[in-house]
């Protein structure tokens, strides 16, 4: 039995596999990890891939490219309409939804996003099943965070239709923090971690809270405007006017030759990600001439450096919006296929000196193999299609007081946000000689600093046996039921003494 | 390091928890999460669990505190007769029997040794027994079986305090439930399945009575009766009597066993024969199946009773549209009759009027003769017009002068007589047809369908002069080669070809010669407008040795001939005849030679080449 993950972006869809205890992306026919969602319809036949987007320059107006833009989406959607209006290929309106006109040749038929959605499923399908011998069926889906119901709907239709069974479909930022086991070791324990998703098309920026192993997105916001396209028309603007500065000749009209000088741009960028420089070479551009022009990574960034603080200004927004200092945020994950770029992984280590920046799996491949990670947990269970679900979690941290050289100092005992029922274990420590200890606890909603006020109870050990050195141990035992009532048991390790109290929910 | 507690400080709660629990979306990503929403639905915390834990273990430890119950007789108690005792009863555990848990035996035997050990009561200052025939003997000997479970288990079934006894029917007559309830539920300990079902009571419904008498017939019991063996099997010295011993007790056990299942037989017996519910169910089912039979016949007879009512209203139905029908065309013929009869009247009305005008103009002629003769035309005239022609002739006559009267009547005379002539001779036409359908049909036999080509006649009369009388089968072989040449393609049985024949011969020998002529000339031309084509296969007279001496042929000669060859084909009716025709000078023996001496002169040919080429194959 093998289940795998399967990520549908705008440009590139990607399948990985969980086999074994591990996920991995597998290659598809052509031997590339990741594969272009682009769908040619020829006059026979339907190609999926890398075959369909370098076949576009000759058969523009029956390939779709980014259906997942207008996937689900009624015709009269502000984003569907950007689609249409920017997709080379004519989209009608039928029934309320868009359906693209196919004409090859002989026959015209209206195709729509389900079936092209079908269609690349189906082709990821036929990879998977390559690379494991044998037929698959389940899969886990992701989605972006801000996908509606009939968006989810649509893409589950599609992947129904290329004989797929959902086991579930997944945020994809989830889906990218599962991908580096972020908080699976151990169920204790809270995090912040930033989500830095850079597509071809859209840029989103998460923030998510991992605490007992469970994720929580506080907030996240998505640019459709920005994405690795970008990066790759600016490279071809930079081309053109290259070509026009040698050439005297303009052809930034020419929707073909602009085509090809894409296609070569988008070859450029990425040896950029890795190379000092790179050559960009097309054959008979524009009136049979031939061009040749090499590009630095400097260059690169120069030309895009407005782009590259059109991509780093989420972040800061992000992270206003959650109220958070760039100390707060103990990891980054990068995922999307423009991540790679280098002088952005630069600007956010900037922007994060101290944080660790998880990069190790390749970014376009980040959300598939969580997605086959989720697809592996989730194997032989019943019931496994659920959406986000709602429950109860502590809501502010419980600290305790105690003090250090520098004076007073508050320990979390309970974080914020832990899913409730919770039980948290502490061994605390107080000096061996003293008979009594106090500990004093405090409620704390994280932002603002304890006061006194914060104080909601203490429990007190007394008559301890005075020891000459060392340090005593006392147990402390929080547990929080689904009501929020908190039941804490003190204990001192040397003699079993014990205190317990248990604080009611008042609100 | 926590902070030292001042002296006058306790524990206490200062205030309640603002808001302690909120609720969070989350995603339903990760392993932990499928852990949280699994303790979730099956309503456990791990948080909890070891709360529990430690609840279960301290209820536990009450479980072994339980008071045990001293046996009053234990210190009377013989311990070489260990097997009768009870051993429950022994260690104190006496209420808990087989209910007690091992746990409790271990502790209960602890006590009891802590109590009884012979060196605790000797510290006491009581006195002892030695050896083994102290009353500790028998704790030792009562734990021994009760901690080994299938030991323990061997007691249970024999436990002394089970009541076997199973009540009678007439016992559970009255009040079934109090009788039985307590019986069955005894010896539930028995069964060796879990989730037993329970009697019930009066309101129980037939699948729950089913399921618990199904239980109990088909009862699954781990009772055993090792433990009255007579004979002990360590006891024996050898190995023979240690087999002689277990086939007793293997015997005793299973008589034993059988016995047990009898009472249990008896007791379900007994329990199903008394139970009320059973019969009310019994009694239910009869009045339900009586029902259904009722309501079957009923269903039935009220089928019976509408189809009939069905074929009753359609009969009445069909009736009542054929008496409406037959009264319309009654109404229909009357009315047409009517008519009828009024046109008849009209008509003869018109025809006493065109005779009186015509005589009124004296038949529009003076002498006798031709007015006899108008007379008959004006006769037919009457006969054969229509009620409107003859109308507006009359109008025509009334208003015209006399003259004019005339020349209407006369063209309506040639009128007249142009359409009799017509109908004559479409009369004679359909005559004509008919008789030579019948001729036909005489001719042709059950196939006159089948058309004669001039071909096919032409083919037959070959065929009958080239199959004599008196061949094997004529007319079967005439037909198979009519159907092997004709180009016609029709099949022919000897039938056909029979009767075609006859009537060849009922026509005159000149008719005959004609048709021959015409299907030859036919032939001819058919013959003549065929492509061309050279075929060398069919040379169909012997080759002549090439001793026979003849003028050579010329270059010129030879020319005609191949285009005469060309010309006339093969299949060409005298094909040698027309190619001699052609080539001046020449006869046509000399062409058919000639022909064949071509023939063989292209064949070396051709064999010389083969020769030389498989000469150089060799060669290579």
């Amino acid at each position: 039995m093998a289940a795998i993950g399967v990520h549908l972006g705008c440009t590139c869809a990607c399948v990985a596999v969980f086999k074994d205890g591990r996920a991995d992306v597998v290659a598809n026919d052509a031997g590339d990890r990741v594969t272009p969602a682009v769908v040619g319809f020829l006059e026979k036949e339907v190609i999926v891939g890398l075959a369909a987007k370098q076949s576009r320059v000759r058969n523009a107006t029956n390939t779709i490219v980014k259906v997942k833009q207008i996937l689900g989406r009624s015709y009269g959607d502000p984003i569907a309409q950007k689609h249409i209006t920017e997709s080379k290929c004519t989209v009608v309106e039928k029934g309320g939804k868009p359906k693209y006109e196919i004409d090859t040749g002989e026959t015209q038929k209206l195709v729509s996003s389900e079936d092209v959605a079908k269609l690349i499923f189906s082709k990821m399908k036929e990879t998977a099943q390559s690379a494991l011998g044998s037929d698959v069926n389940d899969v886990v889906i992701t989605v972006p965070f801000d996908f509606g119901e009939s968006q989810k709907k649509a893409l589950g239709e599609a992947a129904s239709a290329a004989g797929f069974n959902i086991l579930r479909m997944i945020h994809e930022p989830s889906a990218a923090l599962l991908a580096y086991g972020i908080g699976q070791e151990s169920p204790t324990g809270k995090s912040n971690v930033l989500v830095y998703k850079l597509g071809g098309t859209s840029l989103s920026v998460t923030m998510i809270e991992v605490n007992s192993g469970i994720y929580r997105v506080l907030a996240t916001s998505t640019y459709d405007g920005i994405g690795g396209v970008c990066f790759t028309e600016a490279l071809a603007q930079h081309l053109a006017s290259e070509f026009q500065r040698t050439y005297k000749q303009d052809i930034r009209g020419n929707a073909r030759a602009m085509m090809k000088l894409m296609n070569s741009a988008d070859v450029a960028k990425h040896a950029l990600s890795t190379l000092g420089s790179s050559n960009c070479f097309v054959d008979s551009l524009y009136d049979g001439i031939d061009f040749d022009c090499s590009v630095s990574r400097a260059r690169f960034e120069l030309i895009c450096s407005s782009l590259f603080n059109q991509c780093i200004d989420p972040i800061k927004k992000l992270l206003e919006q959650v109220g958070f200092k760039a100390t707060d945020v103990n990891q980054v994950v990068l995922c999307g296929g423009s991540a790679r770029i280098p002088k952005l992984q630069q600007l956010i280590k900037d922007l994060f000196p101290e944080v660790e920046m998880l990069s190790s799996i390749p970014p376009d491949e980040v959300i598939p193999v969580g997605a086959a990670i989720q697809a592996g947990i989730l194997l032989g269970k019943e019931n496994t299609d659920l959406d986000t679900i709602t429950i109860e979690c502590s809501a502010s941290d419980m600290l305790v007081k105690e003090i250090d050289e520098s004076g007073n100092k508050f320990t979390v005992l309970l974080p914020s946000g832990t899913p409730l029922p919770a039980r948290r274990q502490h061994v605390l420590q107080a000096p061996g000689n003293i008979s009594s200890v106090c500990l004093e606890l405090y409620e704390s909603d994280g932002k603002s600093s304890v006061s006194e006020e914060c104080k909601f109870a203490q429990v007190v050990l007394k008559d301890l046996q005075k020891k000459t050195s060392g340090v005593r141990d006392i147990l402390t035992v929080l547990t929080m039921k689904r009501d929020g009532s908190l039941h804490i048991t003190c204990t001192d390790k040397d003699s079993g003494k014990s205190e317990m109290i248990t604080i009611e929910d008042t609100s | 390091m926590l902070i030292e507690a001042q002296a006058e400080q306790c524990t206490f709660v200062t205030r309640g928890l603002c808001a302690a629990s909120v609720l969070c979306q989350v995603e339903p990503v990760g392993r932990w999460f499928e852990a949280f929403i699994k303790r979730r639905n099956r309503n456990v915390s791990a948080s909890f669990q070891e709360l529990e834990d430690e609840k279960e273990s301290s209820e536990e430890s009450e479980d072994e505190e339980y008071q045990l119950e001293e046996f009053p007789l234990l210190k009377t108690l013989d311990p070489k007769d260990w097997k009768n005792q009870d051993h429950y009863a022994v260690l104190g555990l006496k209420n808990l029997r087989y209910k007690a848990t091992q746990k409790q035996i271990k502790a209960a035997h602890k006590a009891m040794v802590l109590k009884h050990h012979p060196d605790k009561r000797k510290a006491a200052g009581e006195q002892i027994i030695e050896g083994d025939n102290d009353y500790f003997t028998c704790i030792t000997k009562a734990y021994e079986i009760l901690s080994d479970p299938i030991k323990r288990r061997a007691f249970n079934s024999i436990d002394p305090t089970f009541d076997n006894s199973t009540p009678s029917k007439s016992e559970g007559k009255d009040n079934f439930f109090e009788v039985f309830s307590p019986v069955f539920e005894r010896n539930n300990r028995w069964s060796n399945k879990k989730n037993i079902p329970k009697l019930g009571d009066i309101n129980s419904c037939i699948e729950d009575v089913d399921g618990f008498y199904s239980f109990w017939y088909n009862f699954d019991s781990w009772r055993e009766f090792s433990y009255l063996d007579e004979e002990e099997k360590e006891k024996a010295e050898c190995r023979d009597e240690r087999r002689w011993i277990e086939k007793q007790n293997r015997a005793a056990r299973a008589q034993r066993k059988k016995e047990e299942m009898n009472r249990i037989r008896t007791l379900v017996d007994n329990a199903y024969s008394s139970d009320p519910r059973i019969k009310k169910f019994k009694e239910e089912e009869k009045a339900r199946k009586e029902a259904e039979k009722k309501a079957k016949a009923d269903a039935r007879r009220k089928e019976q009773e509408e189809k009939e009512r069905v074929k009753q209203a359609e009969l009445e139905a069909v009736r009542l549209a054929k008496e409406k029908e037959e009264e319309e065309a009654r109404q229909q013929s009357l009315l047409i009759k009517k008519e009828k009869e009024i046109q008849k009247k009209a008509i003869k009305k018109e025809r006493q009027r065109l005779r009186t005008s015509c005589k009124n103009w004296n038949y529009f002629s003076d002498n006798e003769a031709e007015s006899v003769k108008m007379m008959e035309e004006i006769e037919k005239l009457c006969d054969r017009l229509e009620l409107a022609s003859l109308q507006s002739l009359n109008e025509n006559l009334a208003v015209s002068t006399k003259e004019e009267g005339k020349s209407a009547v006369e063209k309506q005379i040639i009128e007249v007589n142009a359409q009799l002539k017509k109908e004559k001779e479409q009369e004679e036409a359909r005559m004509k047809q008919s008789t030579r359908g019948a001729d036909n049909s005489a001719m042709g036999g059950g196939s006159g369908s089948k058309s004669w080509s001039e071909d096919d006649l032409q083919l037959l009369i070959k065929a009958v002069n080239l199959f004599p009388a008196g061949t094997n089968a004529r007319w079967e072989v005439i037909a198979n080669y009519m159907n092997l040449h004709s180009v016609s393609g029709i099949k022919r049985t000897s039938k056909d070809v029979i009767n075609k024949a006859k009537s060849l011969q009922k026509l005159d020998p000149q008719q005959k010669d004609d048709i021959n002529k015409k299907a030859f000339d036919k032939f001819k031309k058919e013959h003549k407008v065929v492509p061309p084509s050279v075929d060398n296969a069919v040379p169909s007279e012997r080759f002549e040795g090439p001793g026979v001496e003849m003028s050579p042929w010329t270059t010129e000669e030879q020319k005609l001939l191949e285009q005469a060859l060309k010309t006339y084909p093969v299949n060409t009716p005298e094909r040698w005849e027309k190619i001699a025709e052609a080539v001046p000078g020449r006869s046509k023996k000399d062409c058919m030679k000639r022909y064949k001496e071509l023939v063989e002169m292209v064949k070396a040919k051709k064999a010389a080449q083969e020769q030389v080429l498989n000469a150089t194959k060799t060669k290579k």
